[in-house]
């Protein structure tokens, strides 16, 4: 039987982790973006490449918001603490 | 969610497999089409540039030869004007010549008529005189 | 394993995770589901090759065309990465690499697997499986390797201790977290990709998923991009040094 103590800490942590791990991503892929579209203001014609660098950069940022969940799905659907 | 087992060495396995199958029939000979496909290109164009710079002297040939020739046309046009030029300049100081010549005659003549005019009737002149002065001065004398 | 949300009314949207079709081969158990798709990206890509280069010509037209545009496009990838005199004998596995992630995150976003009935666990992409992402980043970390080793020999351990020997410890766990970071990277992305479908198609099961789809058509392309150009940058690094690396990952 699930502890009910255990399984709502789980579902708090589960929650948490994708929360916070969402705010940094947050914050890095919106400086990106901005720098991005000031670069490609100043230089349009180097649009093309810095729309590759960009979004190379925006997958790399999402990752860490997928470590996040990834720790999520592990509390909630393959939780070590519930025997 | 996290269980591994022999999946995970069989699809190793099965990835390389893959990757082998592939470089036999995927990238080795695609590569090789495509690298031939660029010396062709290469070659061609090569020859093209060539061709293309061939023509190009050719062309500048055929217009310096053109513009030679204009120029000859050009001289042969001018010395033909100046020739009608000439010719006609000569012509013109004849005729100027001529009918300075004739006027000239014609003066001389007109002239000469007057001065026999002249001379005729001054010799009426005398003799009328002398006829007076003999009817005045005749019966005078007489 | 907590089974999330179970609707038998409505055999399209059901959420599975964490549940597999085991086979048992001698006494190791495999995940069935995840070979079954995976065969079918190898047959898909087998089968475009083998119809690409059955008949080559020098002006290429339909498969080969496409083909051609692919390995094209691989072969720019690992350029890029490598660098003009080093990218040749790299392009089958960086290609192989991008090629195997991009067709299998398709097929998983693209086919309706979910037709298919297995007896237990369901049919999807093969990258939402961590033995895939993780076999596949080990095959990573021994290219890069193999890399370094085939260039410098054992002079390839200077390259940990190169600036300073107090980065040790942070040049060894490097080696650890590339292959964690690019298997749950991959792993993560295609597996929320098709949690995030799924949930909605379990909420509002017409029209609204489409939207979410399309971004995740869109991000499995990314990730398989992302995986392969991270292959390209380690091998790089291994064959260059430690010195001179400008890459950013």
């Amino acid at each position: 039987m699930v502890d009910p103590t255990v399984a709502s800490a789980s579902v708090l942590a589960a929650a948490l982790s994708i929360g916070l791990a969402s705010v940094g991503p947050g914050i890095g892929q919106g400086n990106a973006s901005g720098q991005a579209v000031e670069g490609i203001a100043r230089q349009p014609e180097a649009e093309g490449k810095i729309r590759g660098t960009l979004l190379l950069t925006l997958a790399f940022m999402e990752s860490l918001t997928i470590y996040g969940l990834v720790i999520a799905l592990v509390l909630l659907f393959a939780n070590p603490f519930i025997g | 969610m996290f269980d591994f087992d022999a999946t995970l060495p069989l699809m190793a396995v099965q990835f390389l497999l893959l990757m082998v199958i592939l470089n036999a029939i995927f990238y080795k000979p695609l590569t090789k089409a495509i690298e031939e496909r660029g010396d062709y290109i290469r070659r061609n164009q090569v020859e093209a540039q060539e061709r293309l710079s061939k023509a190009e002297t050719l062309a500048k040939q055929y217009e310096q030869d053109l513009a030679e020739t204009r120029r000859q046309s050009q001289a042969l046009i001018t010395a033909a004007q100046a020739d009608a030029q000439q010719i006609v300049a000569g012509k013109i100081a004849e005729a100027q010549e001529e009918a300075r010549h004739q006027k000239e005659q014609t003066q001389k003549e007109l002239d000469q008529q007057k001065q026999e005019a002249m001379r005729s009737l001054e010799q009426e002149v005398d003799s009328l005189s002398r006829q007076i002065l003999d009817k005045i001065l005749g019966a005078r004398v007489a | 394993m907590l089974s999330f949300i179970a609707t038998p009314d409505f055999p399209l949207a059901s959420l599975e995770v964490g549940q597999h079709f085991y086979w048992e081969i001698g006494n190791l158990k495999v995940h069935g589901q995840v070979f079954l798709v995976s065969w079918f990206v190898i047959a898909l890509l087998v089968i475009a090759s083998i119809l690409a280069t059955r008949n080559i010509q020098r002006i290429p037209s339909g498969m080969q065309n496409f083909m051609e545009y692919a390995l094209d496009f691989v072969r720019d990838l690992a350029k890029n990465q490598l660098g003009e005199k080093e990218y040749r004998p790299w392009v089958p596995f960086i290609g192989t690499l991008f090629l195997f992630i991009f067709v299998s995150n398709w097929s998983g976003a693209l086919i309706p697997w979910k037709l298919i009935k297995l007896p237990e666990g369901e049919l999807a992409a093969p990258t939402n499986d961590i033995n895939t992402t993780v076999a596949l980043a080990l095959l990573v970390s021994l290219a890069y390797f193999y890399a370094g080793f085939s260039r410098k020999g054992l002079g390839y351990f200077a390259k940990y201790v190169q600036p300073t020997p107090i980065l040790l410890p942070i040049a060894i766990l490097e080696d650890f977290t590339k292959p964690l970071s690019l298997s749950f990277r991959l792993f993560g992305n295609i597996l929320a990709d098709e949690l995030v479908v799924g949930v909605l198609v379990l909420l509002v099961p017409l029209f609204v998923p489409l939207p979410v789809m399309l971004l995740g058509l869109f991000t499995s392309a990314i990730q398989a991009l992302v995986f392969a150009t991270l292959a390209g940058a380690y091998i790089h690094e291994a064959l260059e040094g430690h010195g001179d690396e400008n890459e950013e990952h």
